[in-house]
């Protein structure tokens, strides 16, 4: 298998996504899974597209800002977008981690080809500790949300299906959710963003 | 009656608005909220939004009134998923 990730890093968001996407990079070594990662400046449409293009990619994880239309790399740079791209996912895996990208954007890759699409159809929300903005991935606030985001990469990294990766993350965020709601949690206030996140997730398959 | 049912939403929607607030205080001042594309805020700068209902602001109020919802439908769910009483 042969994966493209793109890691922006230029704000607080992208920061904290830098970092944990960068959990991938591991994962795919561990599973023999090779690994094209345009991470900060390398996060651009001409990198992106030329790597699309001519190399034989299996799964695309993007991160970053969105919308519903788009997907944004270093720079807030639109690296991908309806009409713009999306072509070039024919037969690929693709996982959108950037803000409202499954509304539109998700759809239109799916009609151009693609094996399988997850992304976000409202926008992607964590919490962060500002004392933790320096070890992001010791953030013990912004980890519950975000492990459950990555598992959707995990699962796709170790083999696994469209399909089978979002219920493995929908399963995270159930158990994270069950954690919090106990009468001894602390951080309850983590609910409704799980919820939110868990509930705005998409999965599209042909 | 026209001016009742205005007077009612408008009521409601402050309701809304104080509910939220309340539920955004409970949050540790240390933490920040990264939403979408618009940047990482405080709490303080989220409570203000809420109020001003701006674009985030509505998100906050979508996300904690959808919970809210979720937390109704819980003993509804539990009800049907209990065994019969003998």
């Amino acid at each position: 298998m042969l994966l493209l990730l793109t890691r922006p890093r230029y704000d607080t968001p992208t920061h904290y996504l830098f970092y944990w996407a960068g959990l991938f990079i591991d994962e795919a070594k561990k599973n023999g899974v090779k690994i094209i990662d345009l991470d900060k400046g390398k996060a651009k449409k001409k990198k992106l597209h030329s790597y699309l293009a001519k190399q034989p990619i299996d799964t695309v994880i993007l991160n970053g800002h969105g919308n519903q239309k788009a997907v944004a790399g270093e720079d807030n740079e639109i690296i991908l977008s309806t009409g713009d791209g999306t072509e070039l996912l024919k037969n690929k895996t693709i996982f959108v981690r950037a803000c409202d990208a499954g509304a539109i954007l998700g759809k239109e890759i799916m009609q151009q080809g693609a094996k399988g699409f997850i992304g976000y159809v409202q926008p992607f929300i964590f919490p962060s500790d500002k004392d933790s903005f320096n070890k992001p991935l010791e953030d013990e606030l912004a980890a519950p949300v975000l492990e459950c985001s990555n598992q959707v990469g995990t699962s796709l990294i170790k083999g696994k299906s469209v399909s089978e990766a979002h219920k493995d993350s929908l399963d995270k965020y159930t158990k994270a959710i069950d954690k919090y709601s106990s009468s001894e949690a602390t951080n309850s206030f983590l609910l409704p963003i799980l919820l939110w996140n868990m509930t705005s997730q998409v999965c599209y398959q042909p | 009656m026209e001016e009742k049912n205005e007077v009612q939403t408008i009521s409601d929607s402050a309701d809304i608005i104080n509910l939220v607030i309340a539920r955004l205080k409970t949050i540790p001042p240390n933490v920040e909220l990264s939403v979408g594309n618009k940047g990482s805020f405080s709490i303080d700068e989220l409570i203000e939004m809420v109020r001003k209902q701006d674009d985030i602001g509505k998100k906050m109020i979508e996300m904690q009134m959808a919970y809210l919802r979720s937390l109704g439908k819980l003993p509804t769910q539990e009800l049907q998923n209990a065994p019969a009483a003998n």
